[in-house]
């Protein structure tokens, strides 16, 4: 007997997500990811100025604001042969990684936690408890019995107030949670600090990008000015700024999230053999140390592993229009010219919305037609997961020291082979090693900065191509970035000073994305596979690894 | 109210058949439209010119420091007192559109009747294409003039209204209040101010063709007409101010305009 | 539901302050601060105090349909009073789907247990715009069109707040050409009181601050003829823009990171729609106070006007005029226009010279004549004979 369950919404993402998932004997059997809001930005981008799209792009999407304009910028660039200053590559670098670090943490705390630990058994929790076992593994000052002690009286009076806000309603007591009391409370207080942290770290990108969220981007550079001798410019009272909340961040990283992560994994072992989906991972690649050309000098290596084989890496070449990276509508709402079947690469892509699933309101989908607002992207044919396990894979795969520590580091204190990272948790932990990494770069990437103005170079802006009038008729480009939530790509065509053609593919469009014509599943349905449901009425299990993905759908679709 | 001007173009008898054609002297634009045409002239030109610098400032200055210079704001203040006199121009003007004489009556502004109409084409007909003789002799403008200067008028009316809306934002008075419900209407602020930028070419072309077919009648038909708008006078051929159209609208008669016709009898055509 | 949604007891939120630890002094404090924010007379503080110490926690849902979350996250980024205290202590959001610990099933129930129990006293918050086009079928969530819910939603709600340009006028999806035919929740609700806190997204503390007006005086804030609190959009981005001097000098940034550039010179001529930007960002800033677009070098997209999108390309002055290429602007196509006008009066001059003697008929020397005969005879008086 096996039943269909249905979550939508998913919760505790961006966007709209529906899965539909066949259960039999307490395990998932089938599943099926769909996206059901669409807005058409590829359609809109199409006859405007190529040097506004950023802004378009970046309207995608909030939670990862920052990376689709730095995409669209680097695309742009990419097609009518621009190279921004050493300066402005550091200032993207730094805003890149700050958005990731910021992006990871409101993740684990602010989407994902609460599959995890249970708000309600914080409440019985022993403060004094909480602080010892907070401060084994931390120095963070405000792990004090007094602090746990006023937070759980606060939480007590919410809690009673009976109006419970977010939190109600939710599979608190749910037996599938298996935190102490003490680790619940400790959770909820970071929850709530990372709630005010997450708000501090953004200031970076208000100095160099004037707000967050959606900073400004340029094409040719950043739109920022360095002038230590003037308050208009950006001065040493700002960069000072700057070096504190990177200081910051670090520290909270190393001394709430990551000791946080690494105290709750240890009760959730079995999730390390749940949850791992697809054998492929796909990675771009990113911060440039020597130009957005040059993939050589990236601190995130470029490559594809495929089936989990740990020591081969396949080159990846966005570039290649024959046998790289396609798209697929077989199982979306849209329409492609010609045979159907088609994969198109992203130069020559189409969007073209055509609904053709059940009217609203509506129970369950057709999922033997359409189904998704997603196209459904293939690297050679291939199912692709992307993201920051993925990012983890390739650079320990490919002996990146830095990642290859950090990785060897977690796992020693998990004591686990590096298998258990093919998982929903290893997923969620590979988050939180790479947020360590980016935390300790960004300061890196700063101190260079520092030292470029130093040696005189302030230059943040090329206008040499600026001129439409300098542009060829005819050009094309692709920019890529690894987003928080992994391998993000734009393509551009850009004729007679305009463009022609935009296609974005994004990490949430290869994870979660339905089905191909040959019937292979993308990473979501793929990972719901094999995954246990303890009451098919609460989706707690289904949500946790979909959450380990960390969804975003509506970059997936835009 | 008959006037006494109007007696005495009709006092004088018919020229002979053979004499040459007599000429009369018309009191056609009294002070008030001349005074208008001229504020207008200047006050147009003045915000043309420093709603285009405001438009696309030139890079006069870049170096120093804000405290230095005002020039921007300089610009910009002219055209706003400018604004405020081009409200003043326009309206004595809408003013004495009731109280001129007739050759200034709102009346004509407006295509009301059929006639209106096949004037109109004749106008074309002479004037622009070229394909007729039948040449309209109004006192005041023709026609075409008419209704074309009815909609600069609406032109002017456009960037008063969407000028003051825009200038609501940095004004305490009541005045440039009145105008901003219209914002919306306009999608936002941006876009009017685009068209209030439009419009500066709409003038612009106004006044090309303007002050050329002021300068083509004064050539072709040579009755004053430039002068006229300084001095008021028009000179009109006797036997067209005698004319039974002399008593319409405007004013004026029809006349063959042809070397055949030239020294012969010019009767005035029937209307 | 579970029973923890059914305790009758419901402390006020003064209450859950002090249970908090906040002292009397502390809470009078943060009511001066917020008096003053929304611009209060001393009066006002009292007000708060008092609002704060009896109400309950307001309860708000907040919709999300066609939207890039940013206004969610803005929210989140708020200083005065973070969100933290606002989830916590002042208002009770029951609905949210980006915050919410419930998923699907039970999420849905929370939204309707709240529509239900406090109808007619629930605040609707929305995010994003409401697609029209193929049945509803652009937006759907837990199957529902979002046209269906945010109707069923509105219907009990006190009042809403849209959220950002998406809510308030359409943003980016509804830009040319609107693909999926999204609107702002005023096309779809006409019947009840909407407040526009436009932006995109709107300002962290902007967003907080109506919402504690609302909590506080239990009535909307006073609004502008567009809907959107005067005391956050009354003032031009230019009016309070700190580069405003140099405006007046004239004194322009030429291209991006030029001298011009360094010295902070001001960004019209690099498009700038500060001019014509209702919006607190020269005044409230971002992100706590630590700068705003401007500041940082880049112009004002305009990102709190309606159809500012369409407003391309963003650093010219001037819009695009549609249907004439990538490079019409109105002073393009004015020049075109004028310079095409004197080629067409040239040629009519040359051929009236041509045609002189058909045209003008008469020598010149009769006219002179003529109208020196007539000049003893000058009139009076003006002429103006009844018609
Ligand atoms: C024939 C009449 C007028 C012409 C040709 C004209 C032309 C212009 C032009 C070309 C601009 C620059 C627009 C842009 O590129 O953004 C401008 C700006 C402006 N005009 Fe006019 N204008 C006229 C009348 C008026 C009137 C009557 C007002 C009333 C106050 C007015 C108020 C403004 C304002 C407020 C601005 C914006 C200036 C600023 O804020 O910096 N204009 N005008
Ligand atoms: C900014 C420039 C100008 C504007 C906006 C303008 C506008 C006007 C208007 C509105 C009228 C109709 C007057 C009325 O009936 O109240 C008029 C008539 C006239 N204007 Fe101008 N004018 C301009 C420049 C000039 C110039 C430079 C000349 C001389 C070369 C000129 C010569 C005349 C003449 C002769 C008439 C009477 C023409 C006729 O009988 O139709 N104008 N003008
Ligand atoms: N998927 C996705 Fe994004 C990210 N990270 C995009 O590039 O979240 Ni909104
Ligand atoms: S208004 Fe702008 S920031 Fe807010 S949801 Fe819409 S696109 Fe995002
Ligand atoms: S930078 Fe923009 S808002 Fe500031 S003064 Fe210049 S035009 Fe106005
Ligand atoms: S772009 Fe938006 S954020 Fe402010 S400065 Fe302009 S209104
Ligand atoms: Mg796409």
């Amino acid at each position: 007997m096996s039943e269909r369950i249905v979550v939508d919404p998913v919760t505790r993402i961006e966007g709209h997500l529906r899965i539909e998932a066949e259960v039999k004997d307490g395990h998932i059997v089938d599943a099926w990811s769909a996206g059901t809001m669409v807005r058409g930005l590829e359609i809109i981008l199409k006859g405007r100025d190529p040097r506004d799209a950023w802004a378009f792009c970046e309207r995608v999407c909030g939670v990862c604001t920052t990376v689709h304009a730095l995409a669209s910028v680097r695309a742009v660039e990419d097609a009518l042969g621009i190279q921004v200053p050493p300066a402005a590559e550091l200032i993207r670098n730094i805003m890149h990684c700050t958005q990731n670090v910021q992006d990871h943490v409101v993740h684990f705390y602010h989407l994902h936690a609460l599959d995890w630990v249970d708000v309600v058994s914080a409440l019985k929790a022993d403060p004094v408890a909480a602080s010892q076992l907070a401060q084994r593994t931390s120095r963070w000052p405000k792990n004090s019995p007094g602090y746990f002690s006023d937070l759980q009286k606060r939480l007590t009076t919410f809690v009673q107030s009976g109006q419970l806000g977010i939190f109600a309603n939710a599979y608190w007591g749910h037996p599938a949670f298996k935190l102490p009391s003490e680790l619940n409370l400790i959770a909820v207080a970071h929850y709530l600090e990372a709630l005010e942290w997450q708000k501090e770290i953004v200031k970076v990108h208000a100095i160099f990008g004037g707000k967050n969220p959606h900073p400004n981007y340029l094409v040719g550079g950043m739109p920022c000015s360095f002038n230590l001798e003037e308050a208009g410019g950006i001065n040493a009272t700002q960069l000072g700024q700057v070096a504190k909340l990177l200081k910051e961040a670090k520290d909270f990283v190393e001394q709430v999230y990551y000791p946080d992560l690494l105290a709750i994994a240890p009760y959730y072992l079995e999730w390390a053999g749940i949850g791992g989906g697809l054998e492929n991972y796909l990675c771009y690649g990113d911060l440039p140390t020597n130009g957005f050309a040059d993939p050589s000098g990236y601190k995130f290596q470029r490559g594809a592993i495929l089936g989990r084989n740990l020591n081969e890496i396949h080159p990846v070449d966005p570039r290649d229009t024959r046998e790289g990276i396609e798209e697929f509508i077989d199982h979306s709402w849209y329409e492609y010219s010609g045979a159907p079947g088609r994969g198109l690469h992203p130069w020559e892509g189409e969007t073209r919305l055509k609904y053709s699933g059940p009217p609203t309101p509506y129970s369950h989908l057709d999922v033997t037609q359409k189904y998704s607002w997603l196209k459904t992207p293939r690297w050679k044919g291939h199912a692709m997961e992307v993201g920051p396990l993925a990012r983890m894979l390739v650079g320990y795969a490919g002996g990146n020291a830095q990642i290859k520590d950090a990785v060897s580091e977690a796992l020693g204190v998990l004591q686990a082979p590096p298998a258990v990272l093919f998982s929903t948790l290893g997923r969620t932990a590979a988050r939180g090693i790479e947020a360590r990494l980016m935390a300790q770069w960004n300061i890196d990437f700063y101190d260079q900065l520092v030292q470029l103005i130093k040696a005189g170079d302030t230059r943040t802006f090329t206008k040499e191509k600026w001129d439409p009038a300098t542009w060829p008729s005819e050009a094309r480009g692709v920019g890529t970035a690894e987003a928080p939530r992994g391998a993000l790509a734009h393509w551009i065509v850009i004729k007679d000073g305009k463009i022609e053609n935009y296609q974005l593919v994004v990490p949430s469009t290869w994870n979660a994305s339905p089905r191909d014509a040959k019937g292979q599943r993308s990473s979501y349905e793929a990972a719901l596979i094999g995954t246990p449901v303890h009451d098919a009425k609460q989706p707690l299990e289904i949500i946790r690894t979909i959450h380990s993905f960390d969804p975003c759908l509506a970059c997936a679709v835009h | 109210m008959k006037s006494d001007a109007m007696k005495s173009e009709c006092a004088r008898p018919a020229a002979p058949a053979a004499a040459p054609r007599a000429f009369i002297r018309v009191y056609v634009w009294e002070a008030p439209v001349r005074l208008f045409h001229w504020a207008n002239v200047a006050c147009l030109l003045t915000l043309g010119a420093t709603g285009y610098l405001i438009g696309s400032p030139p890079a006069f200055l870049t170096s120093g420091d804000a405290s230095s210079g005002y020039w921007f704001g300089t610009v910009r203040f002219v055209h706003f007192l400018a604004a405020y006199l081009f409200v003043a121009v326009m309206m004595l003007r809408l003013y004495w559109a009731f109280a001129g004489n007739k050759y200034a009556r709102w009346r004509n502004f407006l295509p009301l009747t059929r006639q209106q109409a096949r004037d109109a084409v004749q106008v074309a007909k002479v004037e622009l294409l070229q394909v007729s003789n039948e040449s309209l002799e109004p006192m005041g403008h023709n026609v075409v003039a008419y209704f074309t200067y009815a909609g600069t008028f609406l032109l002017a009316l456009f960037s008063i209204v969407s000028g003051f809306a825009l200038y609501a934002a940095t004004s305490q008075s009541w005045f440039p209040h009145l105008f901003i419900r219209i914002i919306p209407w306009f999608g936002s602020e941006y876009t009017l101010r685009a068209w209030h930028h439009a419009a500066l070419w709409l003038f612009a072309l106004f006044v090309l063709i303007h002050v050329y077919l002021c300068i083509y009648e004064d050539y072709v038909d040579g009755r004053g007409a430039i002068s006229s708008m300084i001095g008021g006078w028009k000179f009109v051929p006797r036997d067209v101010a005698a004319s039974p159209q002399a008593q319409g609208l405007s004013g004026g008669g029809r006349r063959r305009r042809s070397r055949a016709a030239t020294g012969g009898q010019q009767p005035p055509t029937a209307p | 539901m579970p029973a923890l949604l059914e305790s009758p007891v419901v402390p006020t939120i003064y209450e859950q302050m002090q249970s908090r630890g906040v002292n009397r002094r502390d809470f009078l404090k943060f009511c001066a601060w917020m008096s003053a924010y929304l611009g209060l007379q001393e009066s006002g503080i009292a007000q708060i105090a008092r609002a704060i110490e009896t109400r309950r926690r307001l309860p708000v849902v907040w919709m999300h349909f066609q939207e890039c979350t940013c206004c969610s996250e803005s929210f989140l980024r708020s200083s005065h009073p973070i969100v933290a205290d606002i989830l916590l202590d002042k208002l009770s959001l029951d609905y949210t789907e980006t915050l919410q610990a419930a998923a699907g099933q039970q999420a849905e129930e929370v939204l309707q247990d709240t529509i239900k129990r406090y109808r007619g006293e629930y605040v609707m918050l929305v995010e994003g715009s409401i697609p029209i086009g193929a049945d509803g079928a652009y937006c759907v969530v837990g199957g529902k069109s979002a046209i269906d819910s945010v109707r069923e939603v509105a219907a009990g709600a006190k009042a809403i707040i849209a959220w950002g340009n998406c809510a308030c006028a359409g943003c980016v999806q509804s830009a040319n050409p609107n693909p999926t035919q999204a609107m702002p929740v005023k096309a779809i609700i006409k019947d009840k009181p909407i407040i526009h806190v436009q932006g995109c997204p709107p300002i962290a503390e902007v967003m907080a601050g109506v919402l504690v007006h609302l909590l506080t005086f239990d009535r909307l804030p006073q609004l502008d003829a567009l809907g959107r609190p005067k005391v956050f959009y009354s003032a031009r981005v230019h009016d309070t823009c700190y580069r405003r001097p140099n405006f007046d000098a004239g004194l322009f940034v030429e291209t991006f990171d030029d001298a011009n550039a360094k010295k902070g010179y001001c960004l019209y001529k690099m498009g700038c729609r500060g001019p014509t930007t209702y919006n607190a960002c020269g005044s409230l800033k971002w992100n706590n106070g630590t700068s705003f677009p401007i500041q940082s070098g880049h112009p004002c997209l305009g990102c709190s006007e309606a159809g500012f999108w369409d407003n391309g390309p963003f650093y010219r002055r001037l819009t695009n005029v549609p249907g004439f290429g990538i490079e019409s602007t109105a002073d393009r196509l004015g020049v075109t226009a004028l310079g095409a006008t004197a080629v067409a009066l040239a040629a009519h001059a040359a051929v009236t010279r041509v045609r002189k003697r058909d045209t003008i008929g008469e020598q010149p020397g009769e006219n002179a004549e003529a109208a020196e005969a007539s000049r003893p005879t000058p009139p009076d008086g003006p002429a103006n004979p009844e018609i």
